[in-house]
């Protein structure tokens, strides 16, 4: 049987994994990365591409398929961004950009977004872990106060723990105002309060188990209680108090979403490991990332606020000396195409987009990947989802081969994925 | 003034009128008590607003208010779905008093309204919607006392004198449209002279066009239709009914027929209550292991009553169950907690786990079924014997959308579904694993893939051909899998029965048959017979497991290497079990007036069991589960569930299959994924969120994507804070005025009393003296001031609205939408508003120490 390159990229995004004689050789480089922990900025609605990490000739109009902006000069030789991406374009020597993701859910939103949480379609027979829960379960935290895994976003099934279970799971805020779900006491509940009834509860708590001594799942009960309120503690919460940091560097970061990546970087100096930043803040242009229609007219305010973020974090992540072990991710669940709907938006389009990839030990000032003259078709060097999901885990040290067990079955943390070897070394 | 017949029945009425005639005085002088309803289904457009033919129902309403409809059921009590759309007329006579009159006409769709024969006001057409992107609409216009539209309805008003005399008011309106949701939303009729509020057309008792009237009349409505609903569903299979018994009686002479196990023979003894400690005792005794003595008799009630209503035991079960003589306490406990309503509630998160029930409320695209979660509230409220149960599932009829065991059907984005469903059934019914067939031959069971496909083109009721995803990829000089392939992608399989090894085909007394697919039935048929011992063994066993806290068979949906512990006592189970028309109850009060169910707990750790735990010398000891963790702390609180309508499409103008309304939950078993995946927080339901995130917690599963048997729901840190700090936790220890501590702390009683009360109310206990002592302290010095002076208490204190009903998909883009929802979030985790008759000291020192016993682990852990 003869393939053509087409046909091969064909399958590839249909079934997700290349066939074996056009894979790349074993994940040698795997495992060897030196991350140790991870900000995945969570693009939500699907972030066009050419209007972002992969400019094309700027359209003329509505019915002239291209970017909806100019293009700049980076860092980076040969790589060029979205006008609206200076901060980004001035680091671009530490950013790798995959410029060839691609999968076959061109739709449904939230199974897309799913797969880029996951790395797989829901099978039925079992619920895959989120990237943040494989990367909890495989790493742990760094300090048994603090969780290893919290998101900035609104708490759903692609970001579950799946069949790792409730102990790979995650503590989540939707506003940085009201803090972390669970974790804060409620308002109206002062230190003070706080302290008289803790100290109620561990009278109570104690007589308890010393009524039931001998009672393994008693102790266990009791155990847990007492290492909640521990992890409520001060250490932890203190972190998500961006008072505290000096208000030159909060105004640097500026908007809601900047706060949200300032508290990402305290949260991986505080010891966890994968903070989800979900970027949401579909006020801005009205619709989010998910541009149809005259959602695009205001898109260059997300891109603004989302290059201004990026930066910031970067050389805050330098001036604390977090930046070679934390690995920041821009991820979206697919790309939009050149072509223009009928109010001048756009549409969806998953068999080619771009994911950004900075710190951690990954190689930057480079593309990999590229797409045609108005980025729909791949042109050299597909990157599948598992191969995504295979770099980031490479990146972080972990085996995207290494089999997890759904009880028994074994299950490998990525479905063959190899990574992007270019990013490291 | 006239008589007005209708106002003044009751000497209290009289009264009433007297005083309010000079005022408000109803212009309606005599009418019909009740206004006609009649619906017509399958109109031609023509006809929608003039049906013709026979109605399908016809029934009266005390008003022409509309916010319910009744629901149709086949004669197998399925709910049906209706013609799209259908037409409901409503007819009153009435005597009036001559004058001008203003009429309103409230819908969101299509109706038109006639007084005498002549049309007056119409509405328009609801127009199906599929637009995101819209504005949201202006906040409703202020209609003085009226209440204020809720978009998209729309108001059409018409002022005209009529004559003294009789009048006939019709109105017919189109509810629903092609695959719109069937609700009328809030259609009414109303009518004023000038300078009076509007007022229903109807009967004595129509309310006022008010919030309160309205929504006072809208709850009555809804629950009488759900009283009328349940009744109607129980009358209409009274054949089925009929077919069910008889099955029963066959099996029953050809399973007395046939010898049962054999009852161990140990000598009477206080640790012996029935036939299942016999079992249980002898194996003890063969091991020389002494069973576990009893528990206290509160520790057993507390145990009980989670187990078969989900909820701690109210105040008023623990009086009457102190109040029984001693020896027939427990015996008269199981009796009464078996036949209490919440039975049904108890069960359903157990079987919502087996059977996968996975419903997304926007666009569900993540393997999503429909939410059967109804089908199993209706057939364990309504006593269906569970073979009847497992073969309405595999028959999948009724409406999708309601609820019925079509829902079980859908698997979205799955594209083999029939094989999916294939596997649940066969986990949950037979205990065969299939899952790993899906895809390859299953290495660790006896099963291969084609078994699996077998048994779905049955289900599917023709070949399958096998879907390229369900296959293992083989690389070209690739390492050759370690799985064994024998299909190939694109094969086709055969609707075959597909374990001959394991369970014959053999149909013993055939069950009642409601399915045109002769596959479905014939496996169904097979399943369920009684010569087929697995079914009702895997049934037994997992009732015995969600009381013992273990199985006979510790591996509830896989028995490929299964060894029961006490096979004997599990045929003895099974075969009462089939005996006694596959009764749940008859087993579950086996198991419950058993000895060995009323022990103290196994100390040891449930994963580990020793001997003496794997023997069940006392059953595990078990933490609560999710929904009982916030079922009884509303319970204990005296508080409803507080949640949105669980509908991202409140305006009813969607594909209701894309926008599913789950209703309003009332039990923490109806809460479900708020499917936010799109993270965009004008999507968001901020109450629902505080309920879901304290179940997640406890192990709840927001999604369920494929069957589970047990859940992971160890203890964990983030458990504590879930409920020590979650705004589910908070509203459950706030003393708001809907408190029931507070309406406790505002009586004239003791503190001690009060404290004692707490006690019982939340661990079913009193307080050891060190703890009431400690409580007391606490209290003491805010106790005696605690009540606010009735002068000084802040009355007619807005409440403020909690749901924006302005926000939903059409228009979730706009930021307001956004900047709504977000205040929503931060007033939700602000708790209820406190209540003002309590000085604050008093009010928060009492929280505290309500908060310092529910965050117990005593609470939270089953005695």
């Amino acid at each position: 049987m003869k393939l053509t390159r087409r046909d091969v990229l064909k399958t590839a995004a249909a079934g997700m994994a290349v066939p074996a004689a056009f894979a790349a050789p074993a994940a040698k480089l795997a495992a060897q990365g030196k991350a140790d922990a991870c900000i995945y900025i969570w693009l939500g609605g699907g972030a066009g591409h050419i209007d972002t990490f992969d400019p094309k000739r700027r359209s003329k109009g509505p019915d002239d398929p291209g970017s909806y902006y100019d293009s700049i000069a980076t860092a980076a030789r040969d790589i060029r961004l979205c006008e609206h991406l200076p901060g980004v374009a001035a680091r671009m020597d530490r950013c790798a950009l995959l410029r060839t993701v691609s999968h076959d859910i061109n739709s449904q939103h939230g199974a897309a977004s799913n797969l880029m949480h996951t790395g797989r379609k829901p099978s039925g027979t079992i619920i895959y872990p989120s990237v943040g829960s494989i990367v909890s379960n495989e790493l742990g935290s760094k300090s048994d106060d603090v969780p290893a895994y919290v998101v900035m976003g609104y708490p759903n099934i692609m970001r579950d723990p799946g069949f790792l279970g409730a102990k790979n799971g995650y503590v989540y805020l939707t506003q940085i105002e009201t803090g972390p779900t669970g974790l804060n006491p409620a308002p109206d509940v002062t230190d003070d309060r706080q302290k008289r009834r803790e100290i109620l509860l561990g009278r109570l708590r104690a007589d308890y188990l010393a009524r039931n001594d001998n009672d393994a799942i008693v102790r266990a009960k009791a155990e847990v209680s007492e290492q909640g309120f521990r992890m409520a503690g001060p250490q932890f919460m203190n972190v998500f108090d961006l008072e505290s940091e000096s208000s030159s560097l909060r105004e640097a970061y500026k908007s809601e979403f900047g706060q949200r990546c300032l508290l990402a970087r305290r949260l991986v100096g505080a010891g966890v490991r994968f903070v989800e930043v979900s970027f949401n803040l579909n006020f801005l242009n009205g619709t989010g990332w998910d541009v149809h229609q005259d959602g695009i007219v205001k898109q260059h305010l997300l891109i603004q606020d989302l290059d201004h973020a990026i930066a910031t974090l970067i050389d805050d992540l330098e001036r604390n000396n977090l930046f070679d072990r934390t690995m920041i991710v821009v991820a979206t669940e697919f790309g939009r195409p050149a072509e223009f709907d009928a109010q001048g938006g756009r549409g969806h389009q998953s068999g080619a987009f771009s994911t950004l990839f900075a710190g951690g030990g990954i190689r930057g000032g480079q593309a990999v990947g590229e797409t045609d003259e108005i980025g729909e078709t791949i042109v050299d060097r597909q990157t599948t989802v598992p191969d995504y999901f295979a770099t980031l885990f490479g990146a972080m040290g972990i085996d995207p081969a290494k089999n997890l067990y759904a009880s028994s079955r074994p299950v490998p943390i990525t479905d063959h994925g190899q990574p992007v070897e270019e990013l490291f070394g | 003034m006239s008589f007005h017949r209708n106002k003044c029945l009751t000497a209290f009425h009289i009264v009433g009128c007297m005083v309010m005639a000079s005022f408000i005085a109803s212009p309606i002088v005599a009418s019909d008590e009740a206004v006609q309803i009649r619906l017509f289904e399958d109109q031609s457009e023509a006809n929608w607003l003039a049906p013709e033919g026979v109605p399908t129902f016809s029934y009266t309403e005390p008003a022409f208010g509309f916010t319910r409809i009744p629901v149709s059921f086949t004669s197998n009590a399925l709910p049906l779905d209706r013609s799209w759309p259908f037409s409901l007329e409503a007819t009153m006579t009435t005597v009036l008093e001559a004058g001008e009159y203003q009429f309103r006409l409230r819908s969101r769709a299509l109706a038109v309204f006639a007084v005498d024969g002549k049309s007056l006001l119409q509405t328009k057409a609801l127009a199906p919607n599929t637009a995101s992107h819209e504005a949201l609409p202006e906040a409703p216009a202020d209609l003085g006392p009226v209440r204020a539209l809720h978009a998209p309805h729309h108001d059409a008003v018409i002022t005209l004198h009529l004559d003294a005399g009789e009048h006939t008011f019709l109105l017919v309106a189109v509810i629903g449209g092609k695959g719109l949701s069937p609700t009328p939303g809030e259609l009414s009729v109303s009518m004023a002279r000038a300078g009076e509020i509007d007022r229903l057309i109807g009967g004595k008792d129509a309310p006022l066009l008010t919030d309160a009237g309205w929504e006072g009349f809208a709850m009555a409505q809804d629950l009488r239709h759900e009283r009328d609903d349940i009744a109607r569903r129980r009358a209409s299979d009274d054949a089925v009914e009929k077919a069910w018994a008889e099955r029963h009686a066959k099996i029953r002479t050809w399973m007395e027929s046939r010898p049962g196990p054999t009852v161990p023979d140990v000598a009477d003894s206080d640790s012996i209550f029935n036939k299942v400690d016999r079992f249980i005792n002898a194996r003890l005794a063969d091991a020389s292991i002494e069973p576990l003595p009893l528990t206290s008799d509160t520790e057993f009630l507390r145990r009980l009553s989670l187990d078969t209503t989900g909820l701690v035991p109210s105040e008023k079960q623990i009086e009457s169950f102190l109040s029984e003589p001693a020896e027939l306490r427990r015996a008269t406990a199981i009796e009464r907690f078996l036949s209490d309503d919440s039975w049904a509630d108890s069960w359903i998160p157990y079987w919502q786990d087996v059977l996968a029930e996975n419903p997304g409320i926007l666009k569900p695209d993540l393997n999503n079924t429909g939410p059967f979660r109804w089908y199993l509230h209706q057939a364990l409220s309504d006593g269906y014997s569970y073979d009847r149960i497992a073969v309405e599932l595999v028959e999948m009829e009724g409406s999708l959308a309601k609820g019925a065991p079509a829902g079980f059907s859908m698997a979205s984005l799955n594209d083999a579904p029939m094989a999916a469903k294939a596997d649940i059934l066969s986990q949950a019914f037979l205990a065969n694993k299939l899952s790993c067939a899906r895809c390859h031959d299953a290495p660790f069971h006896p099963f291969k893939q084609k078994d699996l496909f077998s048994m779905a083109a049955m289900l599917e009721g023709k070949p399958i051909v096998l879907p390229e995803s369900s296959t293992v990829p083989v690389r070209e000089g690739g390492r050759q899998p370690f799985v064994k392939i024998t299909l190939k992608a694109g094969e086709s399989i055969d609707p075959h029965w597909p374990f001959e090894d394991v369970m014959r085909d053999i149909i013993v007394a055939a069950p009642p048959r409601n399915t045109s697919v002769d596959s479905r039935y014939a496996l169904a048929s097979t399943m369920v017979s009684p010569a087929n011992t697995r079914f009702q063994r895997v049934i037994v066993n997992r009732v015995w497991a969600r009381f013992m806290g273990a199985g006979i068979v510790d591996s509830l949906g896989d028995w490929s290497k299964a060894t029961p512990t006490h096979p004997e006592l599990l045929d003895y189970l099974a075969r009462e079990f089939v005996i006694n028309g596959y009764d749940l109850k008859h087993i579950s009060r086996l198991i419950l007036s058993s000895h060995t169910y009323q022990r103290k707990p196994d100390p040891a750790d449930p994963k580990s069991p020793g001997e003496a735990g794997e023997l069940f010398a006392g059953p595990r000891r078990r933490y609560m589960s999710a929904e009982q963790v916030v079922d009884s702390l509303h319970l204990v609180a005296g508080k409803s569930l507080d949640s949105e309508e669980l509908n991202l499409n409140p305006r009813g103008d969607r594909a209701l299959r894309q926008f599913l309304n789950m209703g309003t939950p009332k039990r923490a078993w109806e809460a479900t994924a708020l499917s936010n995946e799109r993270d965009r927080p004008s999507l968001a339901l901020p109450r629902a969120q505080a309920i879901v995130d304290l179940l997640s917690a406890y192990g709840w599963q927001q999604s369920r994507q494929g069957p589970s048997s047990a859940r992971d729901d160890g203890p964990s840190p983030m458990q504590t804070l879930a409920l020590a700090n979650g705004a589910t936790g908070t509203r459950g220890v706030r003393l708001s005025d809907d408190s029931f501590f507070t309406h406790l702390t505002l009586q004239d009683r003791s503190l001690d009393e009060m404290i004692d009360t707490v006690f019982l109310r939340a661990l079913t206990r009193q307080p050891t003296d060190a703890e009431r002592t400690m409580m007391v302290g606490y209290l003491e010095p805010y106790f005696a001031d605690r009540v606010v002076p009735l002068a000084d208490r802040d009355i007619g204190l807005a409440k403020g609205k909690k749901t924006d009903s302005r926000v939903s998909w059409a228009n979730h883009f706009d930021p307001e939408s956004t900047r709504i929802r977000m205040e929503e979030e931060r007033n939700v985790r602000m708790g209820d508003m406190p209540t003002d008759s309590l000085t604050t000291e008093f009010r928060e020192h009492f929280e505290d120490v309500v908060w310092a016993i529910v965050n117990s682990p005593e609470f939270t852990t089953i005695p």
